[in-house]
């Protein structure tokens, strides 16, 4: 058995890693704004991308737009039964 | 050929045919002496031009070195030296003849210095690689393999075609900058024919078809060469294209919604090179000095990155047979060095800081903002979330963890993760120390991908991510499926073209092309032939036939008149005489 698996397979390690990824996003969210300012440096190309949590905020809505338009297309179009090809 | 340069690739073209020669270990060690020596020859070659032929008055130069060609040649040669590591296990020879004349010929066209050297090593590319996919000698592989061959060989006669007009309107052959073309046919088919090679929809359709068809250690080799050499001439010859700006980004984004509804890893991931090799694509369209260094190097950590992604997905299929993330899940308990090392490939492709996808991709990004183009930034960027997405998430957590499916899996053989180990170790050192890899550029870089703003922000964009991913985690479950994609014009149009062809048209064509030919050509000409075989049979035969006896009474009455009788003729001479006299009377 290993590390890996003794944290996924008991529930209460689980749910408490669980718990700690949500802390673990907060902070991240939180350092993006805050850091940024504590330590000036580096530049943006455009003003959107010095928005409070503009990486944190885009990848969200990257993710949900990537899988939301992914599936209606494949849905309504794209996606069709393995022997397609076969028949 | 001077003495004192060796063409690397040529070394592993014609270093290949020893293989067969040898057995057990001395064959592994030729196996890895000759990617290890073409290594070595790229490392130490200096920029200048070597290899140059003068054949037929036409100038052939098979070593055009300079910065460019020399760091793609670096990854090349050592990817196929860490692909053979990884294909050590394979007892057939012919397997390894392939994928080292497919190595050698990536090599040959990193150092053509005119399109008919590039055009030779161009088709060698197909023909070397179409084998690897027909090596898994499975029904569905030989059909796909076919499917690869043709497209290749039509991308390959666009390419001759392009040269053709190119030397024919310039008189030379020499590979370089093609902006003064621009628009005009040479320039288009040369275009067209390297757009194919990198897979640019809708022209790419043949790799994630062909792809996962090929061997397990094959596919390594070719996520490496094809598309990769199609990049390096793209930078070469149409760097600046603005169109390129635009098709790359379309691509970096076309790649990562197909990869959503795969269900076929090695699939899953074609997808996934045809997302990165678009944010090259597009680098080269910006073809700024940093774009173009992006491009490069993007085009380097991707190799290492892709190739290690390519083996985990292999090293799976290869113990457990299966190819499908539906009949997955659980592996991470008796696989966790693959786990880990595909990580190592997942986190690099993602450009999580601190792996190699981090300093070569961020590059792509920032000319892109540089060039202030906002919504280029913006697809490369939704690209970003959308690669870490599958490669990093999906992918692993489908095939590893997910829903246990009882297989009990064990680590595949020790070449393989070795090799692993080895793609691993490149991507976290270029990860770690990027000016190794920025000091190999064509340009000088002043780019610096570690700024505080730089790594908050990717780290802000992948963790949220992975909240999105797990939000929609029960939409995301892998469905027994295919999707549709261009192949479909080959595979199923072409079908249905026939079907029009052989039905509808057939009957047209006897129905209506038949019935009109009918009418207005076989009865008119039937008609008016009949007539002409009247006219000879009555008029010409009869003419013909009465002219004999018509001649035969005539003599007959002619005979009478000649008696022999002198007083017979003095008596119608007479007559003839009164005649005459007679009708001279008449009209005086």
């Amino acid at each position: 058995m290993n590390f890996l698996e003794r944290q996924l397979e008991d529930p209460v390690r689980l749910a408490r890693m669980k718990r700690w990824s949500y802390v673990v996003l907060a902070l991240v969210a939180l350092a993006e704004i805050v850091l940024p300012h504590l330590f000036p440096g580096g530049h943006h190309y455009f003003s959107f991308e010095s928005l409070p949590a503009w990486g944190s905020f885009y990848g969200l809505v990257s993710c949900v737009a990537i899988i939301v338009v992914s599936k209606f297309l494949g849905k309504a179009w794209l996606m069709r039964r393995e022997d397609h090809y076969d028949a | 050929m001077t003495l004192e340069w060796v063409h690397p690739g040529l070394l592993l073209i014609l270093g290949a045919w020893v293989l067969p020669l040898f057995k057990g270990r001395l064959r592994r060690v030729v196996l890895l002496v000759l990617p290890a020596a073409a290594l070595g020859l790229c490392l130490r070659m200096t920029p200048g031009t070597y290899g140059t032929f003068n054949v037929f008055g036409l100038d052939l130069v098979f070593g055009q070195v300079d910065r460019l060609s020399l760091v793609f040649s670096y990854v090349f040669s050592l990817i196929a030296f860490v692909g053979t590591v990884y294909a050590l296990h394979v007892k057939d020879a012919s397997q390894h003849l392939a994928t080292l004349t497919y190595a050698g010929a990536a090599l040959g066209v990193t150092f053509a210095g005119d399109f008919l050297s590039l055009y030779v090593f161009w088709e060698l590319l197909a023909i070397s690689s179409v084998l690897l996919v027909w090596q898994r000698r499975q029904p569905s592989a030989v059909a796909a393999g076919f499917r690869y061959l043709l497209v290749h060989l039509v991308g390959g006669l666009f390419l001759l075609a392009g040269i053709a007009f190119h030397w024919s309107q310039t008189g030379s052959l020499a590979l370089g900058d093609m902006a003064s073309y621009a628009g005009g046919a040479a320039w288009t088919l040369i275009l067209i024919a390297f757009l194919l090679n990198a897979a640019v929809p809708p022209l790419g359709a043949w790799l994630s078809d062909a792809y996962p068809e090929a061997t397990v250690t094959g596919a390594v080799f070719m996520t490496a060469f094809t598309t990769k050499s199609a990049v390096y001439v793209l930078i070469r010859c149409f760097a600046g294209t603005e169109l390129l700006v635009w098709l790359g980004a379309i691509m970096a984004i076309y790649g990562v919604v197909y990869a959503v509804l795969e269900n076929d890893v090695r699939r899953l991931l074609a997808y996934h090179i045809i997302s990165q090799v678009g944010y090259m694509v597009c680098a080269v369209g910006i073809g700024t000095a940093l774009a173009l260094n992006g491009a490069t190097a993007h085009a380097f950590a991707h190799i290492l990155y892709k190739a290690l992604l390519f083996m985990g997905a292999g090293a799976v299929l290869h113990v457990t047979g299966r190819r499908k993330l539906s009949e997955m899940g659980g592996l991470y308990k008796t696989m966790p060095v693959t786990f880990a090392l595909y990580m190592v490939g997942a986190f690099a492709i993602s450009a999580v800081p601190l792996f190699s996808g981090f300093v070569s991709k961020s590059m792509v990004v920032s000319a892109a903002g540089e060039s202030q183009l906002v919504p280029i930034l913006l697809m490369l960027t939704l690209a970003s979330a959308g690669t870490f997405l599958h490669t990093g998430l999906k992918l692993p957590y489908y095939m590893f963890f997910g829903k246990d499916s009882g297989l009990r899996a064990q680590e595949p053989p020790r070449n393989m993760l070795v090799a692993m180990g080895l793609a691993a170790v490149a991507c976290v050192v270029i990860g770690v120390f990027p000016n190794l890899l920025y000091g190999a550029l064509p340009h000088a870089v002043e780019y610096v991908p570690y700024t505080l703003p730089h790594v908050m922000s990717t780290l802000g964009l992948l963790a949220f991510t992975a909240l999105g991913f797990f939000l929609l985690l029960s939409h995301l479950d892998p469905e027994p499926t295919i999707s549709l994609d261009t192949d479909w014009f080959y595979r199923r149009g072409a079908a249905r073209l026939m079907a029009v062809v052989k039905g509808p048209l057939a009957r047209l064509e006897y129905g209506f092309v038949g019935e009109i030919y009918e009418l207005v050509i076989r009865r008119p000409v039937l008609g008016a032939a009949g007539l002409l075989r009247k006219f000879d049979s009555v008029v010409v035969d009869s003419t013909v036939v009465g002219v004999g006896p018509l001649t035969q009474s005539f003599s007959k009455v002619l005979k009478t008149a000649a008696s022999g009788h002198a007083q017979h003729y003095g008596l119608i001479m007479a007559a003839g005489l009164l005649a005459l006299f007679a009708l001279a009377m008449l009209v005086l």
